[in-house]
């Protein structure tokens, strides 16, 4: 919990810095002429040569072009390719093209989690002195964000933005359903979703109270279930020594949570598995409130700007998963490589990121008052209470695995009426759950005795 | 059986097997009895051919109506304001001419592979018969069976391996063979050439090039037309291969990027209907087209046994 | 000297398609019989021998034990549906084949096999849709409540087998539709004079001397049933954007592993025993047609 506690600590530095940059001494234009430093020194000696950014999120294509044009006076021959394309491909490119070599010179956006297979295996450039100065020494990130971008005592990466979520919940029906504000605990969760959840004649939901992720997408459902679980306070896995893990899901806090999902979906029918969900029904006006990353502030922005909507922090945490930019290069078009990680941190090109595309940047130095007044929704995410806790995806091997086959069990028992209500099916149930994810992690060698 | 036979009687208007009933020689009554039987299957067969269609009609029609007739409840046949909208924002949007380009693309050089490789190993196995040959044949057979899914994964990596991943030729790699073509052909070979004529060539002076190219090529030529035809909707209709090895959105085939178009964020269902027409028109015209030789090929499958 | 030229000159022509027959045909097969005895995630370089150890976890696998049953569900319920209705449909077609409109049935018929994949399962996923598809407006006409077909657990997998027999159909018609040329006029001639009924002489007469072609067919379904992929991603797919119930297949389950689970060999040794399912079902067809002939 210390690692916890020492996060939030640094993510209270991602606060909007009271501004005046004027301050030389401040660590900003210590970063900054850190940075110029660094990019003068790498003087464009890189000839005709391509420098590929590949990333899991086609929204930020267009930050990263940013980025690259900002390094086109630098490095004139150098083309820089950028290719954002959705998060599985983007994985399995990775895998491919580290693992063969033939990936040729490319900066990789990933998180540790998918990141950790890499670095064990030597595939990745660790980072030159001039970055582990700009990352590590200039205490402009927190520690867990340089944690996340290093692979022991070793940094590897830069970090650059992270995944968090918050509450989502529109204004309008709250105000309609007599609800002044957001809910604050779980069971009030529960409570606001009787009173918001709309109905048609035969009595079924037309528009759900609360949009749970009950089908779709991978491991979505594994994570979305996970952050709920958090709230009651447990985690899916736990790291007891070392590198090892175990599975913690039959517990009080996995029994809530579950039986949260089903008292919603099959007692109360406050929303089911057929109906829209996720960020597309909620911009849509089919659901009163949802969870989710800051990303969605943008989508609602571009397509339901007319939306009166709000954003509130979670009743205990979140789940925060930082993205870094890792270096896979050799030569001097390694050079430019790190250049471009570390130009992707200039407080101009965050703040344009944060504004334009919503996932949040995690350096802490940076001024982001501009962006929090035109977009408020954006302070749940930054502007979280005292205490606030957070977790992230173990970094280990399998993850994914784990993910995808609890959220194939979690799929199958989220449509299963039969569970609502029945005590001893939950338990089998979560039991289940967790003798499959100690399996895999035995399997692994990362089982915990 | 050679498929000549087949060709001369694919008439316009009626079907490619032929049959006779002795209609003219039943009495009146009996006449009139056919006759409404007859009505009654046409009748039964009409409704459903418009059924086996019907879906095909429908998702043409989606593709002409407007955001909010989509979500109309209950859903209507014939679009109420047709529009072009879904059209022009898919071809503006998505790369939805490059897709059908590396379609076409892939199937094309895919046929030509195909049509050659078959052509040469039919005609060789078919025609020169020595102990070896038959072993490499036996070899063939056996991995006929073998469906692609099956396979594809380590040659997956061999592509992988040779930098041709997001390329037409890294695509071409699993579709230039065709165990059934070889077959195909081979039969062919065999039972539409004789061999006195290619002795009687060989007797001539002629080359064995020359036999190849300029005898047994024409003499094939319904059956490469058929195998032609087989070869290209193979390749254009290929899913699983195309899904990981073009994972570049420039590189997908009209396949995958269709298939992908539905996993962003958020689907919408006009522009979907409206790429899904655009590609529906060219199979269903090309098949028109060829439907003649298509018939014989997926016959001539049949005829193997 | 002559027969040596020839001889040359055949292996030489062959070699070319041989060797790439053995490059892009028959060394991945031996590759994945390799790699299911091995352990490799991609990324490192060793992959060590495990022996059956794959094989013995598959059985243990829930997943995969799911995609399994599925698969099989929906391969023999293709083959239930369509064989019995391109016999009848062919059956039907035949008889009128003298008719102007014998072409057009065919080819209506026909044109759900040769369309694209995709757009065909966009145009089904759509009549199966709950709140927009005609499927349920249909049936409301009728009294039947409206359902969401494509999240059932059950009706999901009876979507996909309605689906790929929509696809299927046209090629065992056609199929059909030669065996019925090919069959002896002069048994129906006899038959007719007999007194029996053309459903009689279809029953007992086209049904039988069909049966090869059943054969055939059944085998080509069932075949092309368990290898089924693009519609169960389609119509039964999990995408955030398009949420269905994912109907999980065999291959689906077999790419999974490879690409999101990083598990090559676990997914070669899927692989393999969707080929050995494969195999028998061919022996099975073989020896049936055998024993018939000797018969």
């Amino acid at each position: 919990m210390i690692r916890y506690r020492s996060l939030v600590n640094s993510l209270r530095d991602i606060k909007i810095a009271s501004s005046d940059a004027s301050r030389l001494n401040s660590p900003v234009s210590r970063l900054a002429a850190g940075i110029a430093g660094v990019l003068a020194l790498g003087a464009s000696t890189v000839n005709a040569e391509e420098l590929k950014v590949w990333s899991g999120y086609p929204e930020l294509a267009p930050f990263y072009e940013r980025v690259a044009e900002g390094l086109s006076d630098k490095y004139p021959d150098l083309d820089i390719v950028v290719e954002a394309i959705p998060l599985r491909e983007h994985e399995k490119r990775v895998a491919l093209g580290l693992s063969s070599g033939s990936a040729g010179a490319v900066v990789v956006e990933l998180p540790k989690s998918t990141a950790s297979r890499y670095l064990e295996n030597d595939l990745l450039t660790p980072a030159p002195e001039d970055v582990v100065a700009a990352v590590k020494d200039s205490g402009n990130y927190g520690e867990f964000f340089v944690d996340a971008a290093s692979f022991g005592d070793t940094l590897y990466g830069v970090p650059l933005f992270r995944g968090q979520g918050a509450l989502f919940y529109n204004t309008a029906m709250f105000q309609e359903a007599g609800l002044d504000g957001p809910p604050e605990t779980m069971a009030e969760y529960t409570d606001y979703a009787d009173k918001l959840t709309q109905r048609d004649a035969d009595g079924n939901p037309s528009v759900s109270g609360w949009s749970l992720r009950l089908s779709g997408g991978g491991q979505g459902i594994a994570e979305k279930f996970w952050i709920n679980m958090f709230q009651y306070g447990s985690n899916l896995m736990e790291e007891s020594s070392d590198g090892l893990w175990r599975a913690t899901i039959d517990n009080d806090a996995g029994r809530a949570a579950f039986a949260q999902y089903l008292d919603n979906v099959h007692v109360k029918k406050n929303v089911t598995v057929e109906m829209p969900a996720d960020a597309e029904a909620f911009e849509r006006g089919q659901t009163a409130m949802f969870i989710r990353e800051s990303w969605v502030i943008g989508d609602i922005a571009a397509k339901a700007p007319d939306l009166e909507y709000a954003t509130a922090p979670l009743p205990v945490g979140s789940i925060a998963l930082p993205a870094n930019l890792f270096v896979s290069a050799e030569g001097d078009v390694a050079q430019a490589a790190w250049d471009y990680a570390l130009a992707s941190n200039e407080a101009e090109h965050l703040v344009w990121m944060l504004d334009n595309v919503g996932w949040l940047p995690n350096r802490g130095d940076v001024d982001y008052s501009s962006v929090l007044d035109v977009t408020p929704a954006l302070g749940a995410f930054v502007d979280y209470p005292e205490g606030y806790e957070f977790f992230t995806l173990p970094a280990i091997g399998p993850i994914e695995e784990i993910l995808t086959r609890v959220a194939a069990t979690l799929t199958d028992a989220f449509a299963n009426a039969d569970l609502a209500g029945n005590d001893s099916g939950i338990d089998e149930t979560l039991a289940g759950l967790e003798a499959d994810v100690n399996k895999i992690l035995d399997r692994e060698g990362l089982l915990a005795e | 059986m050679t498929l000549a036979k087949h060709e001369s009687t694919a008439k316009r208007g009626s079907s490619i097997v032929d049959a006779t009933s002795p209609v003219h020689r039943m009495p009146t009554r009996g006449r009139l009895r056919t006759r409404l039987t007859n009505l009654a299957i046409d009748a039964l067969l009409a409704i459903f051919s418009l059924a086996m269609i019907m879906p095909l009609v429908l998702l043409v029609a989606n593709a002409f109506k407007t955001p909010a007739e989509m979500l109309a409840w209950p859903p209507t046949v014939v679009p109420d304001a047709p529009t072009l909208a879904n059209f022009r924002a898919v071809l503006g949007d998505t790369p939805l001419l490059r897709w059908i380009a590396n379609s076409l693309l892939f199937a094309v050089l895919s046929t030509i592979a195909i049509v050659a490789t078959s052509s040469i190993a039919g005609y060789i196995l078919g025609k020169f018969r020595y102990r070896t040959l038959s072993v490499v044949f036996a070899i063939i057979l056996a991995t006929a069976i073998v469906p692609f899914e099956v396979y594809m994964i380590p040659l997956y990596f061999q592509v992988q391996k040779l930098g041709l991943l997001n390329s037409t030729a890294g695509l071409l790699v699993g579709y230039l063979v065709m165990s059934f073509g070889i077959f195909l052909i081979r039969q062919n070979v065999i039972h539409s050439i004789p061999d006195e004529l290619l002795e009687a060539a060989r007797i001539d002076g002629a080359g064995e090039l020359w036999i190849f190219f300029r005898i047994v090529l024409p003499l094939l030529r319904g059956a490469l037309g058929a195998l032609a035809v087989l070869a290209f909707f193979q390749a254009w209709t290929a899913f699983a291969w195309p899904l990981i090895v073009a994972t570049s959105k420039d590189a997908y085939t009209i396949e995958v990027g269709l298939a992908l178009f539905q996993t962003g964020y958020t689907v919408d269902l006009g522009r979907l209907s409206a790429a899904s027409a655009l590609v529906l028109i060219p199979s269903v015209a090309l098949f028109v087209v060829l439907r003649k030789n298509f018939v014989e090929g997926i016959a001539a499958t049949g005829l193997k046994e | 000297m002559i027969k040596r030229r020839r001889f040359l000159f055949a292996i030489a022509a062959l070699l070319p398609v041989l060797a790439i027959y053995a490059w892009v045909r028959v060394m991945p097969i031996a590759e994945i019989l390799r790699l299911s005895l091995h352990r490799w995630d991609i990324i490192s370089k060793n992959k060590p021998f495990i022996g059956l150890d794959n094989f013995r976890e598959l059985l243990g696998d829930d997943l995969f034990v799911t995609a399994l049953t599925n698969t099989a569900i929906i391969a023999f319920g293709v083959l239930a549906i369509t064989i019995p209705l391109s016999l009848a449909i062919a059956g039907l077609i035949h008889h009128r084949t003298r008719s102007r409109f014998a072409g057009v049935w065919e080819t209506a018929i026909f044109i759900p096999h040769v369309v694209s994949l995709v757009p065909a399962a966009m145009a089904w996923k759509w009549i199966f849709d709950a709140k927009l598809g005609p499927l349920n407006a249909l049936l409301a006409n009728v009294g039947i409540a409206p359902r969401a077909w494509l999240f059932d657990p059950v009706w999901s997998i009876v979507c996909i087998i309605v689906l790929c027999s929509w696809q299927a159909l046209g090629y065992a018609v056609l199929i059909y539709l030669v065996g019925f040329k090919n069959l002896p006029k002069s048994l129906y001639e006899a038959a007719e004079l007999d007194g029996a009924s053309g459903l009689q002489r279809f029953r007992f007469l086209s049904v039988p001397m069909l049966k090869p072609i059943t054969l055939y067919v059944s085998v080509v379904t069932l075949v092309s049933g368990f290898n089924v992929y693009a519609q169960a991603f389609v119509l039964a797919s999990d995408s955030q954007g398009a949420p269905g119930r994912q109907v999980r297949v065999l291959v689906l389950d077999m790419l999974e592993n490879a690409f999101r689970n990083y598990r090559v060999g676990y997914a070669a040794s899927e692989a393999v025993v969707l080929l050995c399912i494969v195999l028998i079902l061919t022996l099975i067809q073989f020896s049936l047609l055998r024993e018939r002939r000797r018969s």
